[in-house]
């Protein structure tokens, strides 16, 4: 990714972590555990999928990541300062914090707010406090690689799913962030632009960048992740490894909700197997 | 996209069987969605008002607007009605879909409001006209007939600027013109979140309706609509709150700099000078008694 401006955010510490969980322990605002005892360790450039079934925690975890809710209990750091609402509250720190992280929501219609698409691209550069120049540069730069330059003076309400989501992305990577998180991405994608995604994925990884995706959706892990952190549904880590050591245990996946058993018949021949929502399996035989 | 209930239908006559009020429902949003998408196509032709800045058409047609508010006779709220009528033509806006808009919005309103002036009960006259215990004074009639007009005008200037821009330049015209940043935000992000909900509302309806075997009674159609409308309400609520959260995730700290920069041509001071001159024109005449 070409730097058509002054980086939103000074370079990160080489030695700090680009996140630091101890003992993080969240609760909804109407009760109910959203995390509890969750210690987790980020280093920067690393690609980290959040796996977990439905409710685990994995969107919480991430607005936790955001500095967009906070902890009831433990510290949650970043680039070794510690997130609180009070960090946040000064400018400096949140102009900061917010050029160097990137949040991409689940649904694209509540991050697409503003009255067209270049507008959306511009928003979060504007927000830094780039001049005009650069944050042009910038909206141009990232639509083009996006594909989505012939959008630009569309109303981001009245484009397709797909385009919505590419939108979405490409307006967290107008700020150039350093740490981009993602909500379950590939919710309601079409089979080509989820192949896109996975792609773009990829090339942040090329450029460095520290990649944190939330999903259910086992099929993207392995071609996007160099770990894979599965949250079980008592919102507890249940497993933190490389992408194989995750997605090999069965016994795991089956606790956490990712798989099921499954049984059915091929003419007289009834077989029972685990089955993902996206895994395939071979059945060994014609 | 445009979703199934918002196609146009053909306009072939038909008997239709009565509808259920969630049906009814589900027509009418997908109607307010389609009228959205119908506005944007609109706003897009090769039309008069199309071409003008849009800032320098929201000042005229504003000022055509506030004029109508000014002028006392009917006869120059007539030619300001006439007026909106060309305009309309002029910017390829359908003249049928135009009047029954402007009629529906805010004629049949005007109208239930202003008819109570016209009888001797709160203008007090000549009679022209008795029903039973009612009658109606030429006086009565007079303002009654002014008032009409005057709301039909200025519905008319207004539906003219809704009509002919698009939304997204209708907002930078606003911020063009000072506009506070977070106001024009405000409204942005309501349009939105109005498309987002409606689409959310019609497809709970077309959800239920096809789960229905039977068109079920009016008390449980309403309860249904009731309850759904107490869902959406709280899900507008989650919505604002995460829309929040996404502005704060982009660095959101209570401005809205933008980087509009809206260039006028010749054609737009010409536009604004001759709608001056009829302004002046109109005040003129009307102050003068020349029109009645």
């Amino acid at each position: 990714m070409t730097d058509t401006g002054t980086p939103a955010a000074t370079p990160p510490a080489t030695t700090a972590l680009a996140y630091e969980l101890a003992g993080v322990a969240h609760v909804y605002p109407g009760g109910g555990t959203a995390l509890e005892g969750i210690d987790l360790a980020i280093a920067p450039g690393e690609h980290v999928a959040i796996v977990g079934a439905n409710g685990s925690g994995k969107s919480t975890l991430l607005k936790l990541l955001d500095g967009l809710v906070f902890p009831d209990r433990g510290t949650v750091a970043s680039f070794g300062r510690e997130l609180t609402e009070d960090a946040l509250e000064e400018p400096s720190f949140r102009r900061e914090f917010r050029g160097r992280v990137g949040f991409v929501f689940q649904d694209a219609d509540v991050q697409l707010f503003c009255t067209t698409v270049f507008d959306e691209l511009a928003f979060g550069p504007l927000q830094l406090g780039l001049d005009a120049d650069r944050v042009r540069a910038r909206v141009d730069e990232i639509a083009a690689a996006l594909r989505i330059d012939k959008l630009l003076d569309r109303a981001p309400w009245g484009l397709s799913g797909g385009e919505k989501k590419r939108v979405a992305i490409a307006s967290v990577l107008t700020m150039h962030p350093d740490v981009l998180l993602l909500d379950e991405p590939t919710n309601a994608l079409d089979p080509r632009s989820q192949v896109w995604l996975v792609e773009l994925l990829a090339d942040m990884k090329g450029a460095g960048a520290t990649v944190v995706v939330a999903t259910h959706d086992l099929s993207i892990v392995e071609d996007f992740a160099d770990r894979v952190v599965a949250l079980s549904e008592e919102h507890r880590v249940a497993a933190d490894g490389t992408v194989q050591e995750v997605l090999d245990d069965r016994d795991l996946l089956l606790a956490v909700n990712l798989i099921h058993e499954h049984a059915h018949r091929h003419g007289s021949l009834r077989h029972e197997h685990v089955h993902g929502h996206s895994t395939g399996h071979d059945h060994g035989h014609a | 996209m445009i979703p199934a209930l918002a196609h146009i239908p053909d306009s072939t006559p038909r008997r239709r069987a009565s509808r259920s009020l969630a049906r009814r429902t589900a027509d009418a949003i997908g109607a307010a969605v389609a009228e959205v998408l119908v506005n944007s196509e609109v706003a897009a032709r090769p039309g008069l008002l199309q071409r003008i800045d849009p800032r320098v058409k929201l000042i005229s047609i504003v000022g055509f607007a506030v004029t109508a508010s000014f002028v006392h006779s009917v006869s120059a709220l007539s030619a300001m009605i006439v007026l909106t009528l060309v305009l309309a033509a002029a910017s390829r806006v359908s003249p049928v879909s135009f009047v029954r808009k402007v009629m529906a919005s805010a004629g049949l309103f005007a109208v239930l409001l202003a008819a109570p002036a016209a009888t001797a009960w709160i203008t007090p006259g000549h009679a022209a006209l008795t029903l039973g215990p009612l009658t109606v004074t030429s006086e009565g009639l007079y303002i009654a007939v002014r008032l009409i007009a005057r709301v039909v005008a200025g519905a008319g200037f207004g539906l003219l600027v809704v009509w002919t821009t698009r939304w997204t330049d209708l907002l930078r015209a606003l911020t063009a013109m000072k506009m506070p940043d977070l106001v024009v935000a405000t409204l942005a992000m309501a349009q939105q979140q109005i498309m987002s909900l409606l689409r959310t509302v019609e497809n709970m309806h077309l959800a239920r309706e096809s789960r229905m075997l039977s068109r079920g009674t009016a008390r449980e159609n309403r309860g249904w609509v009731t309850e759904r409308m107490a869902f959406v309400a709280k899900k507008s609520f989650k919505t604002a709150d995460d829309v929040y959260d996404a502005m704060l995730a982009r660095g959101f700290a209570g401005a809205m700099p933008s980087l509009v920069r809206l260039k006028t041509a010749p054609r737009d001071w010409f536009w604004l000078s001759g709608c001056t001159l009829t302004v002046a024109l109109l005040l003129v005449a009307d102050k003068m008694g020349n029109l009645r």
